[in-house]
């Protein structure tokens, strides 16, 4: 019998590779992670001892009373604790601290308030999308103007705009959006393109003053005429409509953006078919649109799986706190045995989640948007380089379309599709596993805490209102079972067809 | 207490659908945002002159002298639409019946005939298990006559009613006993709690500073009387609970005909297909076992206190995963007030905890069972 290698047994389903990101991935870490991480978590902690808990209930409040409050205020503090730069990596002007622990901070302000944390969080998945283009001209511009409003005192938001009235799970996906309903037409005019349609549910929208707007030159054939274009405010033509009346989150708006004959300068596009890619065939360009949107969700469906987390462990922390304080049969709950194990179970949910978000970022460290920044000498170049020649030696640099160009080779053309699968394989996983897991934790709670968890101020209602959104964005949690599927479950069976039935 | 033929049971459930749908449905979404919108008062009234908050109530006090599943049946109707009247009804059943298990119905002689429907509600705290979770409430007998002092919380319809029934600590060592209260001056009745669900339906907390009160059967009695009155209420909130369920159900259904998701309707795709037998099986399954449960109470056929609590626990916890399931059926349109799918799933959870914790009322259930030995 042939003895068969050990590299072909390692490629067998499950692939070792496909398991074990984190394996090796520690191997390739900058240390500097480490204690960075632990900086933003302590950072993070802060924040939600003196502004998420004291403010969260109130907010909520406010928000049902007057359902078009908008929280400027808490933006502007959020700003002043430079949790809207931090992440931006230094070469744009930003804090770099390294993308995975944006999760940990996530996690963080969702176990105080999942709506404050999207707060948060949605800016970076405006960034995130933004950079998915690579186009770094405009990264450049957009992230700048986020530092720049920082310094002089004013909120400079981004926000993903892509669902539509008719489209939401489908345009986060090539093979739904073939056959979907989109509205957002973008036509190529001569100087730009004029943009036509609406936009729903896009939280942040009314904060934000950039909008990674992405609209289809054909409506007929989106997958192949997907453009991202950057809009600010003000531009004409581009308004904000109504905001949402949510059941949960209500601190993060969920806004209309309305885009009547609104003209995009050339300037000002991200990404369109031109762009994409080294080819020009629809296949090359649908190739590309797919992975624009795998680098996205790669990162925010973990950020998303962070909520959940968070979530999840601030219901256990409510139900905990109340176990320990409430006497029920004659004595403590905590002291009840069914209550012990309820408890671990709860505690179980946060651990097991965090390991999947964990575990997606070093995917995302390796193999997806992060490599490139936490490849060690860029890292640490990055790190150490003054701000003054960053800015005045490497800026200029931005510009040139050649560093575009050598952006979208390494990220596109070069990047296999064996590395997508895994960082969106695992996205996925994370997504619906966290995200269940913060629902339940919220359940659970409710369950063990009766009327006193019922209350308002008892927090584990909000926090079961605010999960609930956490399985339907970025995908419903059943799109991302489909995605787990198609890109780690699939391969190993040649016959299975994703997106077909 | 008598129960109804099935044509009378139809009867019963078709008044209360065609009110729900009449009266309840335009305005659900204003409704349910009490204390920030109005009282909606006059669909109280509305619901009080149809008979609905006297609906178990013994004939000779006025009421309509129907069992547990005439109950149940109007609650069902009314949780398909707007669970908000469900609970007014469901919370008042509960305090008469407490009073009822008392032998003090009587306490009831005269009031229906009042105008006001708020002026004849009873309030109580509906979401609380006071065998469990001891009131910190207390009665102490002042020159023949009973004081209440002490916090009374959640105490649902506090704020409308003009009659409590009250848990409340007697004697030494202290015992449970039930007292009935009027709002008077030595009654601080907080702003409505807010809460989760069921917000027309709400509740308040109550600071009581020497309230005179009347004490409801003997003393020490309360475990008794809550006991058998939760016995008969927790099929009727399974029952609400059935309502929401059939209504998300109901909901799900028709969106998932209308929207299209990849080019074909939602319905086309499998996944969705799942959820929808799902749900379309715990309905069916709720319709059962409330119905089954409510025929154990009223008939009294032996081991009917299992069996309606095991139907019940577990109806309570399909409507809150039913609910859940029918808001990811429609997405993010699901989670907006618009589409009242979000207001169900807040709903159900609310209803989850009528009369105490759901993991107490598990433990109680073991408990029976390793007391009792199996019911079959």
């Amino acid at each position: 019998m042939e003895r068969p290698n050990r590299c072909s047994l390692l490629e067998e389903y499950p692939a070792f590779d496909d398991i074990y990101c984190s394996l090796k991935a520690l191997r390739r870490m900058p240390k500097a992670v480490i204690g960075e991480s632990r900086k933003a978590v302590e950072l993070a902690r802060r924040f939600n001892r003196e502004v998420v808990r004291p403010r969260a209930l109130e907010l909520d409040l406010r928000k049902q009373e007057d359902p078009d409050h908008l929280p400027w205020d808490l933006v502007e503090e959020a700003d002043r604790w430079g949790l809207y730069t931090m992440f931006i990596p230094r070469i744009f002007g930003g804090g770099g601290f390294n993308f995975p622990a944006l999760s940990c901070v996530l996690e963080e302000l969702a176990s105080g308030c999942t709506g404050i944390a999207n707060l948060v969080g949605v800016h970076y998945l405006g960034v995130a999308t933004l950079c998915s283009s690579w186009n770094i001209r405009l990264m450049n511009r957009v992230m700048r103007d986020t530092v720049n409003g920082h310094r002089g005192g004013r909120p400079c938001l981004i926000s993903l705009a892509i669902t539509e009235p008719d489209a939401g799970t489908d345009v986060e996906e090539v093979e739904l959006v073939r056959k979907a309903k989109v509205s957002c037409h973008a036509e190529k005019v001569k100087g730009g393109y004029l943009v036509n349609g609406r936009k729903i549910f896009i939280s942040n929208g009314h904060l934000s003053t950039w909008h990674m707007l992405i609209a289809y030159e054909d409506l007929k054939h989106p997958e192949t005429t997907t453009v991202m274009l950057a809009v600010r405010n003000g531009m004409p033509g581009f308004s904000f409509g109504r905001q949402e009346h949510k059941m949960g989150q209500k601190a993060c708006p969920a806004s209309e953006l309305i885009f009547e004959d609104c003209f995009v300068p050339d300037e000002n596009v991200c990404f369109d078919v031109k762009q994409a890619a080294s080819g020009v065939t629809p296949e090359e360009v649908e190739k590309t649109v797919m992975q624009v949107i795998d680098y996205v969700v790669s990162g925010s469906r973990a950020g998303v799986g962070a909520f959940g987390t968070g979530v999840a462990r601030g219901a256990f922390e409510e139900a905990l706190r109340f176990a320990a304080g409430t006497e029920v049969d004659g004595k403590l709950l905590v002291n009840h045995e069914w209550a012990q194990c309820l408890l671990a179970e709860m505690y179980k949910n946060v651990a097991v989640s965090r390991l999947t978000y964990v575990e997606t970022n070093y995917a995302n460290s390796l193999y997806g948007m992060f490599k490139a920044l936490n490849y060690r000498p860029v890292f640490y170049l990055l790190k150490m380089l003054p701000r003054p020649v960053i800015d005045r030696a490497l800026q200029p640099l931005l510009e040139l379309p050649a560093v575009t160009r050598l952006f979208r080779r390494i990220y596109f053309d070069w990047q296999p599709s064996a590395f997508t699968r895994r960082t969106s394989g695992w996205a996925s996983l994370c997504k619906f596993a966290a995200t269940d897991a913060g629902v339940r934790n919220c359940q659970l709670a409710l369950e063990m805490m009766g009327r006193a968890g019922l209350r308002h101020e008892g927090r584990a209602e909000k926090h079961l209102r605010d999960s609930k959104l956490l399985q339907i964005y970025e995908g419903t949690n059943q799109l991302n079972r489909l995605n787990l599927f198609k890109c780690l479950i699939a391969r190993s069976v040649p016959q299975a067809r994703v997106f077909e039935e | 207490m008598g129960s109804a033929n099935r044509s009378e049971l139809e009867m019963l459930r078709e008044t209360a659908a065609s009110f729900a749908a009449n009266e309840l449905l335009r305005d659900r979404e204003e409704t349910d945002r009490f204390p920030f919108a109005p009282f909606w008062r006059d669909k109280v009234e509305k619901g009080w002159r149809m008979g609905l908050f006297t609906l178990t109530l013994p004939e000779e006090l006025g009421g309509g002298g129907q069992g547990v599943e005439a109950l149940a049946v109007v609650l069902d109707a009314l949780g398909q639409v707007d669970a908000g009247m469900g609970g007014i009804v469901l919370a008042n059943a509960l305090a008469q019946e407490i009073c009822l298990q008392a032998g003090a119905g009587g306490i009831f002689a005269g009031s229906i005939e009042d105008e006001s429907a708020l002026e004849t509600l009873t309030a109580c705290p509906a979401f609380d298990d006071p065998r469990f979770l001891r009131p910190s409430l207390r009665a102490d007998k002042r020159g023949g006559r009973w004081e209440l002092r002490g916090r009374s919380e959640y105490v649902t319809l506090a704020g409308l009613a003009a009659r409590m029934v009250l848990p409340a600590l007697t004697g030494e060592p202290a015992g449970l006993s039930y007292f009935a209260c009027p709002r008077g001056e030595t009654v601080d009745v907080s702003e409505p709690v807010i809460s989760l669900g069921l917000r027309a339906c709400p509740s308040c907390d109550l600071e009581i500073k020497g309230a005179e009160a009347l004490l409801l059967g003997e003393e020490g009695g309360g475990e008794a009387y809550f006991g058998a009155a939760y016995q008969r209420m927790l099929p009727a909130a399974a029952a609400l609970s059935a309502g929401v369920l059939k209504g998300s159900l109901r909901e799900a259904l028709e969106y998932a005909r209308q929207r299209r998701q990849g080019g074909r309707e939602i319905v086309g795709w499998s996944e969705v297909r799942m959820i929808l037998a799902d749900m379309a099986v715990s309905a069916q399954e709720a319709e059962l076992l409330v119905r089954e449960a409510c025929r154990a109470v009223d008939e009294g056929e032996p081991g009917w206190t299992l069996t309606a609590r095991a139907a019940s626990i577990r109806v309570l916890d399909l409507a809150c995963e039913a609910a859940a399931d029918g808001i990811q059926l429609l997405g993010g349109n699901g989670y907006m007030a618009d589409y009242h799918q979000e207001k169900r799933f807040r709903d159900a959870v609310q209803v989850q905890s009528f009369l105490g914790m759901q993991d107490m009322k598990r433990q109680e259930y073991a408990g029976l069972l390793v007391r009792d030995g199996l019911p079959w």
